[in-house]
């Protein structure tokens, strides 16, 4: 009698060992996406996540988009966004205290050395490689370079992602009156003067404008003029404010503002200085595209048919126009860090960078795959120009050629408050340009070393 | 009239037969025990922030290096530094000229208003009420008013002058005319602080004065001068100090209007302090300032209180 395996059970077995290792395999893949997936649900339903950043157009549409989130992840979101200056100073201070009450925050570019180098902000590099955390198709690759620069320590270390790359640029609000003046728009410093003196007054309108941050204004006229802020920034971090280029450079600003500017325009805050050129009070402005593209775009502006755009104009040194980048980030002390990158995957989506781009009709963006959409190169023709370009180049620029690495140091705040100052003496007769930048060089190195840092005899 | 004399009460022995009176003692450690509490409090809230203010003012304390806090190598470093700081000095003076401005403009004004407010008539009492309300508006409302009143763009009143043909520089950004713009909306803001303690001082002063002296045939600034203000010195004193010691907190009118400029026109040591502290974070240069500060208002005060308060008896 032979005793032969059934061949049924042989063939059932072989199947259920087939059906056994398949259910383990892909129990195994769900088990591996699972946390990601499931645990979004579980894990954030309920929080309640505190953040800031200043009042800023993108702001406002994540705002617009903030109950998707909150119904996506269960979360509830307190977003503050404060002026400009009120928002430094108290994220300053927060930030300086390991303070906890805001689980994210932006990371202001002047501030960026400073916050991050005393190890203010936590790192990001966790989150980005951990892929539960952060899936592959989110693509932190895909933010230009040029406006990462400031959220990265030397290291290479990331600790925010930016949601604006701001490009200083020049816009003409009533191009008209240049053109019946017989001129263009002004490439260089010694036009831009010719122009003022040719169109200012005339329609009751100011040749120039500008707000009160003199320390965001001023110094690409300094650097197209040949002078620097710092002897060698970072590693040399003297100031160089009384020098021959920085006291030239300073009295021709001035003068911009204080023969050419509305009256009061010396107090304007960026909403001020904005308003008075999207009314068509003033003509000519240097400032970041965000705050100069609603000239063409914005309900009530009175001069979208009159609008036009240039680059920076160039000094004999070459043109230096200021670019900037904002991002989010979370303090080191913040108590829901997991929930805050949540928001900050969210808020600097692909799709929800897109959506700002396309639908809302924001410019500054920081996704490459966006501002190579040809939809948002279309949105960024404006009056007939490529609006898109010059903001590429400014970018591309400064990339390349480093020159805003004076604003990324840590004690940029004590000497932009210096600059500011001296151009406010300046503009007003107080003092002639030459003791003002003195007295601002005086200063800052007075301010530096209460710093620790160390200054050139 | 021996033994209507009062006996001598020994310590313990009830003062009235049958009330049990507590030993002075043991009261005292009651009273001590009650005080306990608030002394507590108080050094909780009061001496202990002192304290770390003058412990941070020996220290190079910079938030962005925070192993400074517990640097004492140059404990007067912070003072050595406030002697050479131009800045500094600057403020002190514009402070001077701030404090100097507003506080006569409101004493004189205050008085002026009080008295006319104390005037008997239902007109004049009806319109008390609207006279307080710039003194209960928010301090930061206020300066967003001013600030409305004093941008050229938007203000009424510079829009107004320019129709008239009589247009005015933007006063905010003129360095003659920012702190005297200050120094206006300041006034306005707390005048009615004075003109209600002037006119509560009015309100308590005897009428036989009064009376005999018009009896007596004097006229209405003879009354003023010789009965009135006499009786107004204390009250006018109390309100002089008070504005004096706010008047060196002046901060939203500064911080909305005119953000310490044009340059450093209008930045006040406190002002500046603020600057140092939360826009540079060098916490123990500010200190140092803030007690430098606190320092001259305590000497102010006590000035204040000794020569101007006791000339003319006025206890």
């Amino acid at each position: 009698m032979t005793v032969t395996p059934p061949p049924t059970r042989h063939r059932s077995t072989r199947r259920a060992f087939l059906r056994t290792s398949a259910g383990a395999v892909g129990l195994g893949l769900v088990a591996a996406r699972a946390p990601a997936v499931l645990g979004q649900a579980k894990e954030f339903k309920g929080v309640t996540l505190n953040g800031a950043c200043f009042q800023h157009a993108y702001t406002n549409v994540l705002k617009e988009f903030l109950k998707e989130f909150e119904e996506k992840t269960g979360m509830r979101v307190n977003f503050e966004t404060p002026a400009f200056p009120v928002y430094n100073q108290r994220a300053d201070l927060e930030l300086s205290t390991r303070g906890s009450a805001w689980d994210f925050l932006n990371i202001t570019f002047i501030y960026s050395g400073r916050w991050i180098g005393a190890g203010w902000m936590s790192s990001l590099e966790e989150f980005l490689g951990d892929r539960n955390a952060t899936p592959a198709d989110w693509d932190a690759g895909d933010f230009v370079s040029g406006a990462q620069a400031s959220l990265t320590d030397a290291k290479g270390t990331r600790y925010g992602f930016a949601w604006e790359a701001g490009a200083m640029i020049m816009a003409a609000s009533r191009y008209d009156l240049i053109e019946k003046a017989g001129m263009k728009m002004p490439e260089t410093f010694d036009q831009l003067g010719q122009v003022c003196a040719a169109i200012d007054g005339k329609d009751g309108v100011k040749a120039f404008v500008n707000d009160n941050l003199h320390h965001w204004h001023w110094p690409p006229y300094l650097l197209g003029w040949g002078g620097k802020v710092f002897v060698n920034p970072p590693e040399n971090l003297t100031p160089a404010l009384d020098s021959r280029e920085a006291v030239e450079s300073a009295e021709y600003y001035a003068n911009l503002l204080r023969q050419y500017s509305p009256s009061g325009a010396l107090s304007y805050t960026m909403d001020q200085g904005a308003l008075a050129h999207r009314t068509g009070r003033a003509n000519l402005r240097t400032q970041a595209i965000a705050w100069l593209a609603p000239l063409a775009t914005a309900a009530d502006s009175t001069v979208k048919r009159t609008v036009r755009f240039a680059y920076m104009p160039r000094g004999q040194a070459g043109a230096f126009p200021g670019s900037v980048s904002h991002g989010f980030g979370i303090p080191a002390g913040a108590k829901n860090k997991r929930a805050a990158w949540e928001f900050i995957k969210w808020a600097l989506s692909k799709e929800m960078v897109r959506r700002a781009a396309l639908e809302k009709g924001y410019i500054a963006v920081c996704r490459k795959s966006v501002i190579d959409d040809p939809q948002y190169r279309k949105n960024m023709t404006l009056n007939g120009q490529d609006l898109a370009a010059l903001y590429l180049r400014v970018l591309e620029e400064s990339g390349r050629l480093g020159y805003m690495r004076y604003r990324m140091v840590p004690v940029y705040p004590q000497v932009g408050d210096k600059m500011n100052k001296a151009i406010e003496r300046i503009v007003t007769n107080q003092q002639p340009a030459r003791e003002a930048m003195a007295q601002a060089q005086r200063e800052a190195v007075l301010d530096l070393k209460k710093a620790g840092i160390k200054i050139d005899a | 009239m021996d033994a209507l004399a009062p006996r001598p009460v020994a310590l313990g022995e009830p003062e009235v037969p049958g009330v049990a009176v507590r030993p002075v003692g043991r009261r005292d450690r009651t009273y001590a025990r009650c005080l306990l509490p608030a002394l507590v409090l108080l050094a909780v809230v009061t001496v202990a922030p002192t304290v770390y203010l003058i412990v941070t003012s020996l220290t190079p304390l910079d938030l962005t290096r925070p192993a400074t806090a517990l640097d004492f190598t140059q404990p007067l470093g912070n003072y050595a530094l406030l002697l050479h700081d131009h800045r500094f000095w600057n403020s002190v003076w514009v402070q001077a000229k701030l404090s100097a401005g507003t506080v006569a403009f409101q004493l004189v004004g205050g008085l002026a208003l009080g008295l006319l407010l104390g005037v008997r008539s239902r007109f004049v009492a009806a319109c008390r009420t609207l006279f307080l309300i710039p003194m209960v508006l928010p301090p930061i409302v206020v300066a967003i008013m001013w600030k409305v009143l004093y941008t050229p763009d938007i203000s009424p009143v510079h829009t107004a002058l320019l129709a008239l043909g009589l247009p005015i520089p933007a006063l905010i950004t003129h360095p003659d005319l920012a702190l005297p713009a200050i120094i206006v909306a300041d006034v306005w803001e707390w005048l009615p602080f004075t003109a209600l303690m002037v006119l509560a001082a009015l309100k308590m002063m005897p009428e036989e004065p009064l009376e005999a002296a018009r009896i007596d045939g004097a006229a209405g600034w003879q009354i003023l001068r010789h009965i009135v203000l006499p009786y107004l010195r204390p009250a006018l004193l109390v309100a002089g100090l008070f504005r004096l010691i706010d008047s060196v907190k002046a901060f939203p009118l500064i911080y909305i209007l005119t953000d310490g400029g044009p340059g450093t026109v209008t930045e006040v040591t406190n002002y500046y302090a603020f600057r140092q502290a939360f826009n540079f974070s060098y916490l123990g240069f500010s200190s140092a300032i803030t007690l430098a500060l606190v320092a001259a208002v305590f000497l102010l005060s006590w000035w204040f209180v000794r020569v101007v308060g006791t000339r003319g008896d006025v206890e």
